[in-house]
């Protein structure tokens, strides 16, 4: 044997079957769907530069790395406290994607709405749940979720019965352990909204450490007829984390789906977010911040495929970059041949503020019916000098000028949020962000 | 009591000479008019004054209630009350007409050693200066400029003028584009504001504005310096005349 060979390290994706067959050693039809996803995840590997999709955002840092599947731990209600948005709603907090029952507020189940926990469902239901998940794995095959596919341990499951409408939102908080690094977590949200239902679910993903922990994400959300979801996703992970997110939503006909898509945290941040219209009168509006700081790299993907006539889209995406910090924003749209009379907007507006800071932005059309009314515009600049000089002429020192202006780029995604706990949590981080109060 | 001095000032914008060696004194509690062809410097001295980027001051000094004025950043200036009224206010979409009056009271009020408005304080002040300007209460919680007429800028000017209580006015250009009511409104706002310790120096190109308001000296300025200085006779006599022949007097002295 070569000492060439020796050196030569296995694929990256390799380093996760030990750790699958640790995690998995007996074998039903779920582990059997996981295996599959991890051949599928192993034999594709990471993503590279070298695909379209991931032309801008560089995975090497993440592929390097080996994460372990990070176990369910004992908490300190104070250290994960802090974190959380007081008065955000029914709060569900996992802790290394486990959920705690100690840290969350729900007690009896809700009417108008089963709420249950991923592992609870598949013990409960495991020909459902494994049925579920091989439908996602036809549908959308992508390697990342397939590494979620095989590693995840437990999420959250909401059903939303026809008609009704919980009066609150959902507070999904995902957190780390104290100390935690080297570690994955995988966990999976679904939310099925029943005909005429509405509902409200925020994903806050949060933590301070300093260890480096990876995150991979997904969301599976279905609205029906009529039915109306409003999703937050509001990622404020630790400065030195990986997180990768998907998101995949299918709206019926007259159904609405909003997405606020707010990225502040992590070193490097990824989501793909990806919806479907497949009845007439759906609609869709894709909101979203993408604010990189100091070396972080925050990357939005998104897709809104108007697979049926008479659909509309709205999409409103803002970037403000500071220091060395990197934005990309990639917003896929597809009207399909049969999708005539379809409404899509697009915007994307980005602010630089440092000479080092870099946003990439690209609108990406596809469309295949001619009767349609698509609209995009991208523009990228820097804070207006003339406004500016303006502010500060009328008394406002430089910083809270800035800090101001800043707030007012940011304004047209802010106050799209409803929940005012949400809204004042994320001015609050804004402020302190660009030094309003320093 | 000197409110402003400015001695032998020399400013230029890139490569251009823009003031040229100007000089100019005002008292509290006077009001000057700054007159003078296209071009010819008006507005970068107004400018230059409240602190604007981009101009060079290559000599000259610029003395404000005997403080070196050009040595402080324009926020520094506006504490200590420096006010410009922009010709052209800046639209700033996001940020609310009331947040920024708010922001800009409580930081004078803070220089001057005050505790900052409650809200109700605020408000009453705000809606009563509001009223001297004719401004429906509307205006507040719209976005600063954004989508106002041109006369509807021109009274915010003067609207945050009168909230700010400012020591020395410096308004640009405040009657261009106005009709014949909106600029009776301005003018008596800042009638209204006239006081024996502030000082106004107003930018204008034409005399009508000083039918409204009486300046107690109008000053020519031309080619980067005060050519010549007078009473309010002197702009009637330039609305007649026209600027040429004080350029010619200047030529020949």
């Amino acid at each position: 044997m070569s000492l060439v060979t020796l050196q030569e390290s296995p694929p990256p994706g390799e380093r996760y079957r030990a750790a699958f067959d640790a995690r998995w050693p007996a074998s039903n039809a779920l582990v059997e769907l996981r295996r599959a996803a991890l051949q599928r995840f192993v034999a594709a590997g990471f993503p590279t530069q070298r695909q379209e999709d991931w032309k801008y955002t560089n995975l090497r840092r993440l592929e390097t790395r080996t994460f372990a599947p990070a176990a369910s731990t004992a908490v300190a209600l104070g250290t994960h406290e802090q974190h959380w948005i007081a008065n955000a709603g029914i709060r569900i907090v996992l802790v290394n994607g486990h959920w705690m029952p100690a840290l969350s507020s729900i007690g009896a189940q809700l009417p108008g709405m089963t709420l249950l926990t991923l592992k609870q469902w598949c013990e409960h239901d495991p020909q459902a749940a494994a049925a579920f998940i091989a439908e996602t794995a036809r549908s959308q095959p992508n390697a990342l979720e397939d590494l979620n596919r095989a590693f995840f341990e437990d999420g959250v499951v909401l059903d939303v019965a026809a008609g009704a409408s919980p009066d609150q939102p959902i507070y999904i908080v995902h957190q780390w352990s104290e100390g935690a690094t080297q570690l994955m977590s995988n966990p999976r949200l679904i939310v099925r909204a029943a005909a005429n239902s509405r509902c409200t679910v925020i994903e806050h993903y949060v933590g301070s450490g300093a260890g480096e922990c990876f995150t991979n994400a997904v969301s599976e959300i279905q609205v029906a007829a009529g039915a109306r979801v409003e999703h937050y996703r509001i990622q404020q992970e630790a400065p030195r984390a990986f997180h990768i997110g998907h998101v995949n939503v299918r709206v019926q006909r007259d159904g609405q789906y909003a997405s606020h898509d707010i990225a502040l945290g992590a070193s490097l941040s990824r989501l793909n977010l990806g919806t479907i219209l497949q009845g007439p009168g759906a609609h869709v509006a894709l909101h979203g911040l993408l604010a990189p700081l100091a070396n972080q790299h925050l990357d939005s993907h998104t897709t809104i495929d108007h697979a049926a006539a008479h659909t509309s889209s709205d999409e409103n995406y803002r970037g403000i970059a500071g220091e060395r910090g990197r934005g990309v924003f990639n917003g896929k749209v597809i009207v399909r041949p049969d999708a005539q009379k379809t409404d899509a907007r697009q915007s994307s507006r980005n602010l630089l503020l440092a000479a080092g800071a870099e946003i990439d932005t690209k609108p990406e059309l596809e469309i295949y019916a001619n009767d349609v009314k698509c609209s995009h515009g991208a523009t990228t600049g820097q804070l207006d000098a003339a406004a500016l000089f303006y502010l500060r002429s009328r008394g406002l020192d430089e910083t809270a000028a800035r800090a101001l202006l800043i707030r007012a780029f940011a304004e047209s995604v802010v106050s799209t949020i409803g929940p005012q706990a949400l809204r004042c949590h994320l001015e609050k981080v804004l402020d302190q962000r660009y030094g309003m109060f320093s | 009591m000197s409110m402003l001095k400015i001695e032998n000032l020399q400013v230029r914008a890139g490569d251009k000479q823009v003031l040229n060696g100007l000089s100019l004194e005002v008292g509290a509690g006077e009001v000057h008019a700054i007159m003078g062809p296209n071009g010819s410097g008006k507005s970068t001295l107004v400018q230059v004054l409240a602190g604007r980027e981009g101009y060079e001051v290559t000599a000259g000094s610029v003395s404000y209630q005997g403080r070196d004025l050009l040595a402080l950043p324009p926020e520094e200036r506006a504490r200590a009350g420096v006010f410009l009224a922009f010709q052209y206010p800046v639209e700033i979409p996001g940020v609310n007409n009331v947040y920024l009056l708010k922001a800009g009271l409580n930081a004078v009020r803070k220089h001057r050693g005050l505790p900052e408005l409650d809200a109700f304080d605020f408000l009453t002040l705000v809606r009563e200066k509001m009223k001297l300007m004719q401004m429906d209460e509307s205006f507040l919680n719209r976005a600063v400029n954004e989508g106002f007429s041109g006369g509807e800028k021109k009274r915010n000017e003067i609207l945050q003028m009168a909230v700010l209580e400012p020591a020395l006015a410096l308004l640009d250009e405040t009657d261009s584009g106005l009709d014949i009511d909106a600029l009776r409104v301005v003018a008596n706002g800042v009638n209204s504001l006239r006081r024996q310790d502030r000082a106004i120096v107003m930018v204008t190109h034409y005399q009508r504005l000083l039918e409204y308001i009486e300046p107690d000296r109008v000053h020519v300025l031309s080619g980067g310096r005060i050519l010549k200085s007078g009473d309010k006779s002197l702009a009637l006599e330039l609305e007649k005349r026209g600027y040429d022949w004080v350029k010619q007097e200047a030529a020949a002295a």
